[in-house]
């Protein structure tokens, strides 16, 4: 037994000896799954957002949720998260796929994120549903000819604001 | 390793007290090689522990269902959903991922979720239907209120696990209920809190009967249960026993009592589902009992702890009994040490095990879809990362539409076995389904045996496209409407094309005959070879060609003229690609299957945006349009309508390569676009054409997901004019001998004919004007029109009426 023990004690020394040759570390605190987190204090998903008012545009859907998604997406443009923005809008796309507010707002947001291609694209696709709305055309010409600046191409702007005068004029004219 | 150590160590003791000072230098370099080796455990252990922390698999789910009023659904369809995340039925939905009937619809209770934009709280709802779609949706609450819209969680469709193909989900030691880690010290190591890493007892007892030949057992603390668990191998020797001594030793000299417990609560092995491994007690809870950690029942939790002297022989879903008495045996342990009290024992022993029966799903219920999504991970990130950081990935995949898609597949290529009298399961194929207007692919079947993770044809599949290529040849035609309109005359008289360095080429048409001259519309619709052939001579070879990589497709195929006709090979999913771009009106949507990417902590880290490029003027692609449309209606995939009805006015293109070989098509609806193969592993013939094979598992597809209309939005620059096609005139839109016709401005006919009189009293009078006489024109062997009546409407008089 007492040899037992004193074998004990050299093993423990080698033992001390490898752990002090390896320095002492502090491991990293676990990381934990989102899921078991507490809940933070959120905002509400579908909640109001009474300070962002869109400017005096036509409804842009009929569809309750389609108009909760573009809520949410301009309360996140307002605050600067323009991906969240555009995860939104995207949701709100894929329940009305052909509605030319949807991608027109979703051009407005590539416009404001510097993605000046991307802009004209999406307000072309826009324009493509907008079918006889006047005024959404008009605005993506907006869109365009404010990508068009941002991209050095003045003929191209001025054009492109033409034509969105021009829109807006067959507008005004009551009776069209 | 620790008693071949110790018998060296004593050897040198006895060395030194006779012959001390001859060999103190032996003992030194001895005792040196020890700690050498030592250090080396310490290495490997701290390494293994270090990386063991971190090492948290992607997640990946499919796409999230929203539900808002107005949407399309039944309550049966909602309820699988909600089955399909876990969900119970339960007469007081008040818990989490619980729902009930109702009379009109469902009540349930949300989980709470963190989404890829953000969390989302467990909510109380009330969803109501009314002619088959969602007509109430209100949080229930001490006074209801509507809500617009709901966002279910998605399901888990698989991970990307570290290198055994482990799962867990880590959890801190303060988020492991107290009785959990009783019920784990009171069963496996009283001392824990006490002891060094070992339990000299214990190993002693160990040796004892290990010497005496009785048998080689543990005696191990939980300290050393680690160690062992680190380094997976059930090998049991003395080697074995001492290194995983040293190495407790060392791990309890590192690293303090709670550090080493969560660790172990992490790490620890709790059972198998197919080729996935699930350790630790947080995935094991939701493996078993569908619920997290904090919301089990003592005896569940004494299950648990049961389990861990080995998941494979107590597996509760194999051994009930078995596990009963262990979880029994468990509870009995902490009622002894009075961790819990004589109550809560009673009440607990009674329960029944509650083990959730589900079909254990293997690392994914749908492999070649996972797989795609991995090979899309891994242009923007490390292996290793993808199999340790704890990623969340929301995909884009469609539960619904791809056990459809999946079910169609194995549905028809047993049916057209049978009918054909194949042998079985010879016949194989392959799936893409993605939406029109954003790309993201909803559906991707790899083969007949959609769980298993095979060859991945889907993907991987690169077959001769055949006819699939003809939509290019007379896009390219149709972008110069000066000279090519959907009426435009074409030359299907024979070929032969000279080309130095190559042997003459003469394509043939399917039927082997010439047709003469035949409009552009229905050269498409009847997929005929020759004048295709003509027309993209015509056009120029390269000049169609070049036009491929705008629509997705980056390898050129090779300059001849048969790659007009499609001598040249694609996948599945290239082909959806392709396709996509001519759905969506001539903008490109690169093909997606991951939305975002989220951290284990919940931060957005990558978002996948929809990028969207015009390649093709949306004119000339809604005349292709509505030339596919022509070929469902009137041409080689005629046939479809015995699956999809007329109205949905599919657009698609059969497609079948030499000797029979391959079988696609490919197609599209107002929502989504859907690509199918169908041929031999072995390439030898299938013996089925693109509509009796492929084109038959797409229709049973759209048959089943209610496909939206097709109903492109009218470009501005084009007209519809009511023509005559034979003639190349144009009549008043009130004639209603005529065909309504898409033009791009300025190239419709340019002169007027007159109404024939004769028309105007053949039609039908109750009819309006223009469609209700439908006009199909026959091309006479000679050459000489022929006007057919016939008392139903034509394909462009359905399209545009």
């Amino acid at each position: 037994m007492i040899n037992r023990s004193r074998l004990f004690f050299v093993a423990a020394l080698l033992l001390s000896l490898a752990g002090c040759a390896s320095a002492p570390t502090q491991p990293p605190a676990i990381s934990t799954t989102p899921e078991a987190q507490p809940q933070a204090a959120e905002t509400p998903l579908f909640g109001e957002s009474p300070e962002i008012v869109p400017e005096t545009k036509p409804a842009m859907s009929g569809n309750h949720a389609v108009i909760a998604l573009l809520d949410r997406a301009q309360t996140d443009n307002a605050a600067g998260k323009r991906d969240a923005a555009g995860a939104s809008l995207e949701r709100a796309l894929r329940i009305e796929p052909r509605n030319p507010w949807l991608w027109h707002e979703l051009a407005q947001l590539r416009l404001a994120q510097g993605q000046y291609a991307q802009a004209i694209t999406l307000a072309r696709k826009s324009t493509s549903f907008a079918g006889r709305e006047r005024r959404v055309q008009a605005l993506n010409w907006k869109v365009i000819a404010n990508a068009r600046v941002a991209q050095g191409d003045s003929a191209g702007a001025e054009d492109a604001f033409k034509r969105a005068a021009e829109l807006e004029q067959v507008e005004a004219i009551p009776g069209l | 390793m620790k008693f071949s150590a110790l018998s060296w160590t004593r050897l040198t003791f006895d060395f030194l007290k006779s012959h001390a000072k001859a060999l103190r230098v032996t003992a030194l370099l001895l005792l040196l090689a020890l700690s050498g080796y030592i250090l080396y455990l310490d290495i490997t252990i701290r390494e293994a522990f270090e990386g063991r922390k971190f090492a948290l698999p992607a997640r990946v789910y499919g796409r999230a269902l929203e539900v808002y009023p107005g949407l399309k659904l039944t309550p049966a369809q909602l309820a699988g959903e909600l089955q399909a995340v876990g969900y119970h039925e339960n007469p007081e939905p008040n818990e989490a991922a619980t729902y009930k009937y109702t009379l009109n619809g469902l009540e349930l209770t949300t989980r709470e979720f963190v989404f890829g934009d953000g969390p989302q709280a467990s909510q109380h709802l009330r969803i109501e239907f009314a002619d088959g779609a969602v007509s109430l949706l209100q949080e229930r609450g001490a006074a209801d209120t509507d809500l617009p819209l709901l966002r279910i969680e998605p399901p888990l469709i698989g991970g990307i696990y570290p290198g055994h193909n482990e799962d867990r989900a880590l959890l801190r030691l303060d988020q492991v209920p107290k009785p959990l880690i009783d019920a784990l010290i009171s069963t496996e190591d009283r001392k824990f809190y006490s002891h060094w890493g070992i339990d000299p007892r214990g190993i002693a007892r160990a040796l004892y009967k290990t010497l005496t030949g009785q048998r080689i057992e543990g005696g191990s603390t939980i300290t050393q249960q680690l160690v062992k668990n680190f380094f997976l191998t059930s090998e049991r020797t003395l080697t074995r026993k001492g290194t995983e001594v040293l190495m407790a030793l060392l791990l309890e000299m590192h690293y303090g009592k709670d550090e080493i417990l969560e660790t172990y609560l992490n790490e620890i092995f709790l059972g198998q589902d197919a080729t996935r491994a699930i350790h630790g007690f947080g995935l094991a809870s939701h493996f078993y009992f569908d619920r997290p950690l904090d919301r089990l029942e003592l005896q569940e939790i004494a299950t648990l702890v049961g389990m861990v002297k080995g998941p494979a022989v107590y597996d509760p879903r194999k051994s009930p009994d078995l596990v009963l008495q262990r979880r029994n045996i468990v509870l009995q342990e902490m009622v002894r040490l009075n961790v819990i009290t004589q109550a809560q024992f009673v009440e607990a022993r009674q329960k029944p095990l509650g083990v959730i029966h589900r079909a254990p799903t293997g690392t994914s219920p749908y492999p070649a879809f996972l797989q795609y999504v991995h090979r899309q991970l891994q242009r923007d990130y490390r292996e290793e990362d993808l199999r340790s950081e704890g990623l969340r990935i929301f995909t884009t995949l469609d539960p619904r539409v791809q056990r459809q898609a999946e079910e169609a597949l194995t549905l028809r290529l047993a049916e057209i076995e049978k009918a054909r009298r194949l042998p079985a399961n010879t016949l194989e194929g392959a799936v893409v389904v993605s939406s029109t207007q954003n790309g993201e692919i909803q559906a991707l079947v790899g083969g007949r045996e959609a769980r298993y993770a095979g060859y991945n044809r889907a993907i991987d599949a690169q077959r001769p496209i055949g006819s699939l290529a003809k939509p290019i040849v007379f896009l390219t035609a149709l972008e110069e409407p000066d000279r090519y309109t959907l009426i435009t005359p074409l030359d299907d008289s024979a070929l032969v094309l000279r080309q130095a360095g190559t042997s003459d080429w003469k394509p043939q048409n399917y039927d082997h005959e010439y047709h003469g001259q035949v409009q552009l519309r229905t050269a498409l619709a009847n997929s005929y070879n020759v004048s295709t052939a003509r027309l993209g001579i015509e056009l120029g070879v390269d000049n169609v060609l070049d036009k491929l990589p705008l629509y997705g497709i980056e390898r050129r195929p090779p300059s001849f003229a048969s790659s007009l006709l499609g001598a040249f090979e694609l996948s599945p999913i290239e082909v959806a690609q392709l396709y996509q771009t001519f759905a969506d009106s001539g903008f490109r949507t690169p093909l997606r299957a991951i939305r975002e990417i989220v951290t284990a902590e919940g931060q957005p880290l990558q978002r996948y945006p929809l990028n969207v490029e015009p390649v093709a003027a949306a004119a000339p692609v809604y005349l292709l349009t509505a030339a596919l449309q022509g070929v469902v209606s009137e041409g080689t995939a005629k046939s479809l309508g015995n699956w999809v009805p007329a109205e949905v006015k599919a657009a698609g293109k059969t497609g079948t390569t030499d000797d029979l070989r391959d079988s696609w098509f490919a197609g599209y609806t107002g929502d989504r676009v859907a690509v199918v193969w169908v041929g031999r592993d072995d390439n030898k013939p299938s013996g089925l054409t693109g509509a009796s094979g492929a084109m038959t598992v797409w229709g049973e597809l759209m048959k089943n997901i209610q496909p939206e209309p097709l109903q492109p939005a009218v470009p501005e620059d084009i007209e519809l004019v009511n023509v005559d096609p034979v003639g190349g005139k144009f009549y008043d839109m009130d004639c209603k001998t005529g065909v309504i016709m898409p033009f791009i401005k300025g190239s419709a006919p340019a002169e007027r004919a007159a109404c024939p009189f004769f028309a105007a009293t053949t039609g039908n009078e109750a009819a309006p004007a223009a469609s209700a006489v439908a006009i199909t024109v026959v091309q006479p062997p000679e050459g000489k029109p022929e006007v057919k009546h016939e008392p139903q409407k034509n394909w462009l008089q359905r399209l545009f009426n």
